[in-house]
This record gives C-alpha cells, structure tokens and sequence, in this order.
C-alpha cells in the first residue's frame, strides 16, 4: 500500500487512477455519504427531467434520481466483478497451483477442461450461462467466474512451474516437506503476486462483460440501480433524455479507466 | 507443415466435441422443465411420458447426445420451436449479417489502428505517443454498447439523423445496407482501434531495440521504410495471432449491439431465442459461434505457420 503511494507520487497517470479509485471505491461502501435520496423511488410527476440541482444528473423515465442510481450502482456493479472475479482468482489459482506441481494426468485433464471454456467467446459465455439458467445475481456471478477462470489457472499454472524448479522448493522437498506444504507453504506466496496482477488485468475487462449482461437484460435485474441494467432501461430514452444514458456510462468508463492507469503504473518499472 | 496440420485439426476437432457437450448438456438441463410447463397444472403421468419421448428425453442422456451430434453432422439442427422454420437456415442467414458488420470493423480497425500503433512506438515518449496512448486508454475503458448509445444520440442531435431502422442485405440495395452498417461499425472500431495501436505499439518499442533496426538507421534509412517494411514484416507473426483474437472480440461486440440497431444478426437471435427459451436455435447459434472461433483459430495457426520461415519443417 505504501509503495503504491510512493509510486503515484512519481506517476501521475498512477496517481490518477488511485484518486478515481479510491472515490468510485467510497461511493461503492458508503453510497449513504454520497447521495440522500433513494435510487428506488418512483415519482412519474418528475420523470425525464434534465439535470438540474435538485437532480444533479437528471430523473430517469419513472422519475428516479440518476445520480442517487449511479452512486448506489456502484457497490451492485463493481461488487458482483469483484466478487465473481475473487472466486475465479480463487478456484482458478488453487487449480493452476496444483496442475502446475503435479504436472502429468491432472495437468492435462485441466489443459482440456480451460481450453474448452476458452473457446467460448467470453461474452457468449456469459449470455450462454446467464440465458439458460436464468438471470439472477447468483448466476450472473457463476457465470463471470467460469469465464475468467482459465485465465488465472494458465497465470497460476506457469507460475508455479517456474516456482516449482527453484532450489528453495527442492531444498523443501528434500526436508521431507509433503506436496501440500510444499504447495501452500513455498509456492502458495509465491505465486499469489502473478494471480494478484492477472485479477487487476481482468478486472476492466470483466466490468465490460458484466455490463454487457446487464445491457443484455441478462444479468442484474431492474429496478436494483446496476449501470448495466440502467443503461438497458435508458436505451428507448437515449435521443431526448441522453442524460438517462450518459451517467451510467461515465461511471463504468471511470472505474474501468482507473484500473487500467493503477494496472499500468504497476507494471512499468519505475 | 502436413503433420502439424493434421494435429491442429483433430485438436480442434476434440475441442469442438467437447464444448458441443457443454452446450448440449447445458441446453438440456432445462427441457425437463419444458415439459413440467407444458403439461402444467393438468399433467398426466401418461402424457408426460408421452411428451418425455416425444423430446426423447427418456433415453439416458448419452444416447440423446450421440442422437443430437449425429444429426447435427448431417446438418440437421432440428426446428425452432417459435417459428417453425430449420435452425440452420436460421442460424446461417443471421451469421452472414453478423459477418459482415465484423469483417467491416476488421478491416476498419486494422487499416487505422496499425499505422496509429507504428507511430506511436516509433515516436514513443513524445506528445503523439501520449495523444495516442491517451485515446487507447480511453476506448478501452469504453464500453462498445454505450458508444452506441452515444453515436446515436450525437448523430441525431447533431445532423437531425437516424439511422434507418429497417435492414437491408447488400444483396437488395448495397448503399442502403452501408448505411445501416456504418453506426454500428464505428460503435465497435473505435475499442478495436486502441487494442490495435497498443499491440503495435509494445511491439515496434521493442523492435526498436533491436540491432537491425539501428544498423538500418545508421545506413539512414527513411523511418517510413524501416516502419513500414521492416518492422512491420517482423512483427507480422504476433499481429496475425493478435488479428485472430480481435476477430473473435468484434463477434462478440456485435452481438451485443446488434439489438441496439436493430440488425437482424446471430446476436439478436441468441438472445431473442433465450427470450424464448427456444433451445434449438439457442444450440444452432452457439453451435454456429463455436465452429467460427474454433476455425478463426485453426487459420491463424496455418497462416503463422506459412509466413514464419522458421517455423517450416
């Protein structure tokens, strides 16, 4: 955390994208210090207004307030891609932990297994999942976890190879360490820092195709204030009540560009 | 180059079986239910039965898979059960409008974002690298269908025009049909544009280093030429490997505007079909879709493999 401060000091692309961050990421905890007024109440008396400051960002075609919606969407959209990413981080990393050590029959069922869901396109994945089950919370999140978790176990996998053929390992093996010590106690730290990365690489990607869902009317469902759902609500509104559509929009646009920017200045070496 | 041919398609081939079992299985979790609903409050046992065998559903789900993969290889994917008409005609004429639309953005994409990236590595640290690099960034962050929205909305505020909401094949009226194409193509381009330019970009900063670059250089070789001729054709190979995957991303952009122009294209009719729940159409388009990337992926091996001398056997 500290050097992650340090960093942006000398990188104001960095330090961009933590400021975003940090703002998006207060708004998704605390909508309450954002925003009094409910995402959820309807008023048609007021519906499509444009902004103005009673209704910084607008009313949407039932009268809700769009900026109250943003703010409160915030903790719906980016909490399921956390969320589903964490999951795929986590199955994704342990798979790849273990094919990586174990090498041999296991390592090749799982190559088979990744390589099958990686010729889905991810958003057909997404829609193929989300459309036959049902499109709820749960399986929007299911849905996200299948579609990112070869790509933590192909990061996990090489890690742990090249993990796996350092001297600390074998000086572990020689010990008399057990394959799950030597797993979770050598490997597991070493390796987290590559699943780390990948999960702040995929992270932009994994909002896109949750919004896309959304959008989709397959993922979240309305009247819960997700950007993706409320962009789908807002597309019969877009050429006379734009403001409906563009909040939403800037919203998805700053968090995927804050970390992508913190992505970036992690990555460059100075 | 046969040998390695050969094991590229049955790869592809054991690859193709698999995911067909995912989509099957996944598919066939619900018909179940279909028949609950069907008989609804009213149900027989008998007439369950009935209906279990008319979906042939009281086979064990081995035989219903063997069942459905051997008249799929026949090219029967059977019948929407909403429109009554064969899933493959179907299927196979919303493919060709998504087709276009995606080699459209292809071509599009490839033709700006490739100079774009050449610059920007070349000139790399100076304003037009951080120009450049900014726009990347920024379209990345973009979400495609809210770029929609966006050119929609400025279009018709800007020049008082919408684009025509009836879909026209290039067959019956090709200026109407680039009309309607020409939205939707820049909603998707401009994502693409920029993971282009950053591609290129990374790779000519890395040719850049290299020693033939400088020797060329030092012999004062216009920066055209180098770019152009040497660079490029270095980085051929990752560009091509890179084309294929940007091919299989515009797919799946344009399904998810393709509702937005109301293009009657594979994406509306997947999801119009999971509207539906029309399942033989929902298993003919990803049927459809699978094969398209599986191939796209099988021809950028073959085209990598006859562009890099070295990897000639």
């Amino acid at each position: 955390m500290k050097t992650l401060l340090d960093r942006a000091r000398r990188n104001p692309a960095l330090a961009l994208g933590v400021a975003i961050a940090i703002i998006i990421g207060a708004a998704a905890l605390f909508p309450g210090l954002f925003s009094q007024t409910s995402p959820l109440e309807i008023d048609m008396g007021r519906a499509l207004q444009p902004p103005s400051t009673a209704h910084p960002f607008g009313t949407d075609h039932v009268g809700r307030d769009v900026y109250s919606r943003v703010v409160h969407g915030a903790g719906v959209t980016l909490g399921i891609v956390s969320g589903s990413l964490a999951l795929s981080a986590i199955f994704g990393g342990l798979t790849g932990l273990f094919a990586g050590y174990l090498r041999g029959f296991s390592d090749l069922a799982t190559g088979q297994f990744t390589g099958v869901i990686l010729s889905f396109p991810p958003i057909f994945l997404g829609v193929m999942i989300t459309g036959i089950l049902g499109s709820s919370v749960a399986n929007l999140v299911v849905a996200m976890a299948i579609i990112y978790f070869p790509l933590f176990v192909r990061v996990a996998r090489s890690s742990t190879m090249v993990e796996a053929s350092r001297s600390y390992t074998e000086a572990a093996q020689v010990l008399g360490a057990g394959d799950l010590r030597v797993i979770f106690r050598h490997l597991l730290p070493n390796v987290l820092p590559a699943v780390l990365t990948q999960y702040i690489i995929l992270f932009p990607l994994a909002l896109q195709i949750q919004a896309a869902l959304g959008f989709l009317g397959l993922g979240v469902q309305p009247p819960t204030p997700d950007w993706g759902a409320s962009l789908q609500e807002s597309k019969d509104y877009v050429l006379f009540a734009s403001w409906t559509a563009i909040f939403p929009g800037l919203a998805l646009i700053l968090s995927s560009l804050a970390v992508i920017l913190i992505g970036r200045g992690l990555q460059s070496k100075n | 180059m046969r040998r390695f041919l050969l094991f590229r398609i049955l790869a592809s081939a054991l690859t193709l079986l698999l995911a067909s079992l995912a989509v099957f299985l996944m598919v066939r979790a619900v018909p179940g239910s279909i028949v609950e609903t069907m008989m609804g409050q009213m149900g027989s046992t008998e007439g369950e039965a009935a209906l279990r065998r008319f979906f042939g559903l009281d086979q064990p789900v081995y035989m219903q898979y063997i069942d459905w993969l051997s008249r799929v290889l026949t090219g029967d994917f059977g019948v929407s059960w909403r429109q009554g008409s064969p899933v493959l005609s179907l299927v196979f004429g919303a493919f060709i409008v998504s087709l276009q639309l995606a080699l459209m953005v292809l071509v599009v994409s490839s033709l700006i974002g490739v100079p774009l990236g050449l610059l920007a590595g070349y000139l790399a640290g100076g304003v037009i690298d951080t120009i450049i690099q900014s726009f990347n960034v920024l379209f990345l962050a973009t979400p495609v269908f809210w770029l929609a929205l966006m050119l929609l909305f400025g279009v018709s505020a800007l020049f008082h025009w919408s684009p025509p909401t009836i879909y026209a094949s290039p067959g019956r009226s090709l200026s109407d049909n680039i009309v309607i194409l020409l939205l939707p193509m820049l909603s998707l381009a401009f994502l693409q544009i920029a993971a282009y330019a950053q591609f290129v970009r990374q790779h000519v900063v890395e040719a850049m280093q290299q020693e033939y670059v400088r020797a060329l250089k030092a012999r004062g070789v216009p920066p055209k030429v180098i770019l152009g001729k040497h660079v490029l054709r270095n980085i051929l190979v990752p560009l091509i490997t890179f084309m294929g995957l940007i091919f299989i991303q515009i797919l799946g952009g344009v399904v998810v505007i393709e509702s937005i122009f109301g293009l009657p294209g594979l994406g509306r009719l997947l999801v119009n079909a999971l509207y539906a729940r029309d399942f033989p159409v929902v298993q003919g388009a990803l049927a459809m879709i699978l094969v398209s990337a599986i191939l796209i992926n099988l021809l950028v091996d073959v085209l990598y493999h006859a562009i890099d001398p070295r990897l000639r056997t």
